[in-house]
């Protein structure tokens, strides 16, 4: 792949793929580190594909993919049994409160849904994914992410109703992975 | 099938429509249209998920981090023929897309290839917020460069596997390990980065300090046997000559 090529794909991709890993690492700081090491493993490996036109699910596989991997020391993932149950429909309250509130808002109260859920919310708001289309980027069957939106989605709304609330607080956004500065 | 299993089929229907003609859905769309009840309700959800993916669309990426990717991730590291022209390449294009100045305290003799990207990378990554965390021999190390007038640390005051076990922040450049340490002087905050010189290709090799200024911020780089440093800071170059 020529210096143009690979230029077009990362503008073609680079933002979408930025606000997926916001919405998984939960920091700026880790999201950009995940896009940049997602486009570096294209340049080294992903090149060799060859049809271009799954470069953009390659990206999103290899990027969840890392962020699995530099997860998986310190954390556990959700089983479906684990997962509670969906929360009541959306009302045209909640229309209206998403309208007020900004993009920030909106991404630090989707940062707040259990992980197992955000991947395949994100996917679907963000990069208007087909469930067939997260089914084979996540690697999960189609009933999987069938009910991981349906919960998905209401935790978010709760989450946003949550972020109105006066005395509540959401994560700060973009929020950082510390206590104190290095 | 009943109402709640409609929604939870209608749950993975895309706002923008396109899943109108896929067959998975048409049982449970079929029904909305004639159930009033199930058809406001996915009327709702579609003004609903159409509201937060707009939202959602709107936050932006960093501004750094395209030029970040182009002078970074592109670089490709390996020892074939072809990859080191991609290396020469990539960081030559880096350096005229970002219009990196380079200016030099004194003249390096060969700069590595991967130099100005190394820069890039730690300039665009001093610009952003986020940087926490570190260990504690991290703290000798910090201690020493917060005091004024001392000297920019060489190899021999770095142990890099030492930091790096014990939580200093490490990030991602062609493929190794960076780590970042920061640390205030006479009131302005620095970022030195510090990475592993592939013996190889010395291809972060510089007798440097090499200096690159680019907007928003600017780093010097400089090498030291098998470790590789950047030093970036938003206060612009002249704050970062002063510390060499």
């Amino acid at each position: 792949m020529n210096d143009e090529a690979f230029t077009q794909l990362v503008d073609a991709n680079y933002a979408s793929l930025y606000r997926f890993a916001l919405s998984l690492a939960r920091n700026g700081a880790d999201a950009g580190d995940l896009v940049q090491q997602t486009f570096f493993i294209w340049a080294t490996k992903g090149h060799g594909l060859r049809e271009l036109s799954k470069a953009k699910s390659w990206l999103f596989t290899t990027l969840y993919r890392e962020f699995l991997r530099g997860r998986r020391r310190d954390s556990r993932s959700s089983s479906l049994e684990d997962l509670p149950p969906a929360e009541r429909d959306p009302v045209a309250e909640d229309i209206d409160r998403v309208s007020r509130i900004d993009a920030g808002a909106v991404m630090a109260a989707l940062q707040t849904v259990d992980e197992s859920f955000r991947s395949p919310l994100t996917l679907f708001y963000i990069e208007d994914m087909s469930y067939q289309e997260i089914a084979d980027t996540l690697d999960v069957p189609i009933g999987t992410v069938m009910s991981r939106l349906s919960r998905g989605k209401a935790q978010l709304r709760m989450a946003l109703e949550r972020s109105e609330a006066p005395s509540s607080k959401v994560l700060p956004f973009p929020s950082t992975k510390g206590s104190r500065a290095s | 099938m009943t109402n709640e299993e409609a929604k939870f089929i209608l749950s993975a229907f895309r706002p923008n429509g396109m899943d109108t003609d896929n067959p998975r859905f048409g049982d449970a769309l079929r029904m909305a249209g004639t159930d009033p009840i199930l058809g406001q309700w996915l009327e709702r959800s579609r003004a609903y998920d159409s509201a937060v993916a707009g939202k959602l669309k709107q936050v932006a990426p960093p501004p750094s981090l395209r030029e970040a990717i182009l002078a970074g991730a592109r670089v490709s590291a390996g020892p074939r023929g072809g990859m080191r022209r991609l290396t020469w390449i990539a960081g030559l294009a880096a350096a005229a897309a970002l219009a990196v100045t380079l200016l030099t305290m004194k003249e390096p003799t060969r700069p590595g290839s991967l130099v100005p990207a190394f820069a890039s990378f730690a300039i665009a990554d001093a610009l952003r917020d986020g940087h926490v965390g570190h260990g504690e021999p991290s703290e000798a190390l910090i201690t020493g460069l917060q005091a004024s007038g001392a000297p920019m640390p060489g190899a021999e005051q770095i142990d890099f596997d030492r930091l790096k076990d014990t939580g200093c922040r490490t990030l991602s450049f062609a493929g190794r390990d960076v780590i970042e340490v920061c640390f205030a002087r006479d009131g302005t905050l620095f970022h030195l980065y510090i990475a592993r010189i592939d013996p190889s290709r010395a291809d972060l090799s510089t007798k440097g300090p090499v200096f690159i200024e680019q907007a928003g911020g600017a780093a010097a780089v400089w090498s030291d046997h098998n470790l590789g440093f950047a030093l970036a800071s938003k206060a612009g170059v002249e704050a970062i000559r002063r510390l060499f």
